[in-house]
């Protein structure tokens, strides 16, 4: 009975039962939306939290595996969401060309900025980053001067990714990379990176180049930000960049402080912080009567929210997740006989 | 050429004012709270608020109205510093960014809420030249030809060098400036040496705030529309004037702040040469990029000296 038990927590524990399970849940409300029980904005709502959820957890890699802040990854997202938007609607190219295309980009950006964290530390590195999105956001609207870009509904492998077939191209999305990053921490390269983070000085002195991983940590977490404004473009098909906050300041700090009230070195954590910053106003309080007549209220809530956590549990929810864990083993322990 | 390129100089005067004024104030709390205040442009866009309310509604004169705002300025400032900071003594300098990012939802949400949503704000300079009949513009012979300097951009300049040489005098010679520049190089060491530091800290944030009020009353009184979020682009210029002068001295963050509108203009001023007129599109882009290039060569910034570390 113990050792059922017991089997049975190990395959909970597992992260790609864990990402399969979540899959599987959110596949089956995009089922019953089509089947009328959920209505359609919601899932909308959840499919562009996900987007928001890819670009998080490859900023987690950064700043909670490597230490290194960053704030260019609105820019970043702006060169996905434009690459689409050239290659698929102004070249009439397929979609995954322009997958190919923000790959390529975003590497190249990522290896460059990985160079510079080698010689800027700190939040020093933190502020140029954003001068470098101030530099990909102006140097993107200076090619594109119109207020609004927009595609057309794209095909992949010959399927067509309207809100239905692009949601569950997210989801799939979300479940490789995340179970890809997942993998990564529990590699040897993840720990090379968890010793660069909490000394670099002792990290080298274990032999661990802080180029290559600083490099590999930075390549990934744009690639990140870009695959998430590629699938913006394909989601929701239609920015204003006039008057966006997308590639602005404040998705990088979103994005950011989802990272951090989730618990900067959980990747559960972090998904669950983008869906406190973005997911609880476009899912929950958009459908409270009082948020609807005042939505202000909506942006003070989360805010508050942020504040409350990041004063009360620096470790985020990661921390909560652990106490309330404790918390509940306690007592049963002490049930037990405190053998525990 | 000459005159028209002293000229383009002298546009730039206005953003140079705003853009010192709140560069000094995320400077003084990045040294004190060691942390960059996000809120900061969303603080004074407040305090903005306050002072355009005061106008529109009740009809007092902007340089009269700027005092309630700024005064809003130093109570939010001071509430940030004793409530959320005080209070989360364990937050670490990436936690304290969170907080003010938080504080900008708050005032993003509330600034609708107390003022509604109006589309167009009225407001006006310091000075209203419309009202008081006369040009806007001062023209002052030069070389041949004239300088054209906005009056607005004038009394600016001379609030924020009154300003700016009093808090630098202060810093230098005053008990505070000395408390100030201590708790800077170490708020631990100098609590040790019975220097308050929470008052320091306190202090700087309501400084800070009224600065910020300050500039966007200038910038708002310039002409810019008044809205949420009008400061971000200063804001951003503050944040990367900071890393460019170097963060370590106070000097050295107002001498970036003064050189980014000055080369954004004079990127601009290229466009008046043939075959450069699509310049003006890139100008940013270009400033920036300059930036980055004179910070990757000198990372601690112009004036910046190296930290030296011992182990």
């Amino acid at each position: 009975m113990v050792k059922k038990q017991n089997r049975v927590q190990a395959f909970f524990r597992h992260p790609l039962s864990q990402i399969i399970l979540f899959v599987i849940i959110l596949a089956v409300i995009q089922l019953l939306s089509m089947a009328g029980i959920v209505s359609n904005s919601l899932v909308f709502a959840i499919g562009n939290t996900l987007i928001y959820a890819i670009i998080a957890i490859g900023f987690c890699l950064l700043l909670g595996y490597s230490g290194l802040a960053s704030l260019g990854t609105a820019g970043f997202i702006g060169l996905g969401a434009y690459s689409a938007f050239y290659v698929v609607q102004e070249m009439g190219m397929p979609y995954i060309a322009a997958l190919v295309v923000t790959l390529a980009v975003s590497i190249g950006i990522g290896v460059v900025v990985g160079f510079i964290s080698l010689r800027i530390e700190g939040i020093y590195l933190a502020i140029l980053t954003l001068g470098l999105a101030e530099i990909i956001r102006n140097l993107l609207m200076a090619l594109k001067s119109t207020i609004q870009i927009e595609i057309e509904n794209v095909r992949l492998f010959g399927l067509l990714m309207d809100t239905r077939g692009g949601y569950f191209l997210i989801l799939l999305t979300f479940a490789v990379l995340f179970w890809l990053t997942a993998n990564l921490i529990n590699s040897p390269a993840g720990r090379a990176m968890l010793a660069m983070k909490n000394s670099t000085s002792a990290a080298q002195a274990m032999g661990i180049s802080l180029m290559k991983y600083r490099l590999l940590a930075f390549v990934i977490s744009t690639v990140f930000a870009a695959i998430g404004g590629l699938l913006y473009m394909m989601y929701v098909r239609t920015m204003t960049t006039a008057t966006s906050t997308l590639l602005t300041l404040t998705t990088s700090l979103n994005i950011l402080g989802a990272v951090i009230i989730g618990g900067a070195k959980s990747l559960w954590g972090t998904t669950f912080g983008v869906f406190i910053i973005y997911g609880i106003q476009s899912m929950f309080l958009s459908r409270i009567p009082f948020f609807i007549e005042n939505p202000a209220f909506m942006t003070m809530v989360t805010g508050v929210l942020i504040i409350l956590v990041v004063m009360f549990f620096p470790g985020g929810f990661a921390q909560i997740a652990m106490q309330a864990g404790q918390w509940l083993k306690g007592k049963g322990g002490k049930k037990k006989g405190g053998a525990a | 050429m000459f005159v028209a390129f002293v000229n383009t100089l002298c546009s730039s005067l206005l953003t140079v004012c705003i853009t010192c004024l709140a560069t000094f104030a995320v400077t003084l709390i990045f040294k004190t709270s060691t942390t960059t205040n996000f809120a900061q442009g969303s603080i004074a866009a407040l305090g903005c608020y306050v002072t355009a309310d005061l106008f529109g509604k009740y009809g007092i004169p902007v340089w009269i109205g700027v005092f309630p705002g700024m005064v809003v300025g130093i109570l939010v400032g001071l509430f940030v510093d004793i409530v959320f900071f005080r209070n989360g003594k364990n937050v670490n300098a990436l936690g304290k960014q969170i907080i003010t990012m938080g504080l900008v939802s708050i005032i993003f949400g509330g600034i609708p809420l107390i003022f509604g949503n109006p589309e167009t704000i009225p407001f006006e300079p310091f000075y209203n030249t419309v009202t008081a009949g006369t040009t806007p513009n001062l023209l002052i012979p030069f070389l041949g030809g004239e300088l054209v300097l906005s009056k607005h951009a004038v009394i600016c300049l001379a609030i924020t060098v009154v300003v700016l040489a009093g808090l630098f005098l202060l810093l230098k010679f005053s008990k505070w400036g000395l408390a100030v520049r201590s708790t800077a190089s170490n708020e631990f060491t100098a609590e040790l040496m019975g220097i308050n530091s929470y008052a320091i800290t306190a202090a700087s944030w309501a400084i800070a705030g009224a600065l910020g009020v300050l500039a966007a009353v200038m910038y708002a009184g310039g002409g810019a529309r008044i809205g949420p979020s009008f400061m971000t682009t200063i804001q951003v210029n503050a944040f990367l004037a900071g890393i460019l002068g170097g963060f370590s001295t106070f000097r050295g963050p107002v001498i970036g702040a003064i050189c980014i509108p000055v080369a954004a203009n004079c990127v601009g001023f290229l466009a008046n040469f043939r075959g450069m007129s699509g310049i003006t599109r890139w100008n940013m882009v270009i400033v920036y990029a300059l930036m980055l290039i004179v910070i990757l060569i000198k990372p601690q910034g112009l004036l910046g000296r190296p930290i030296v570390k011992k182990v």
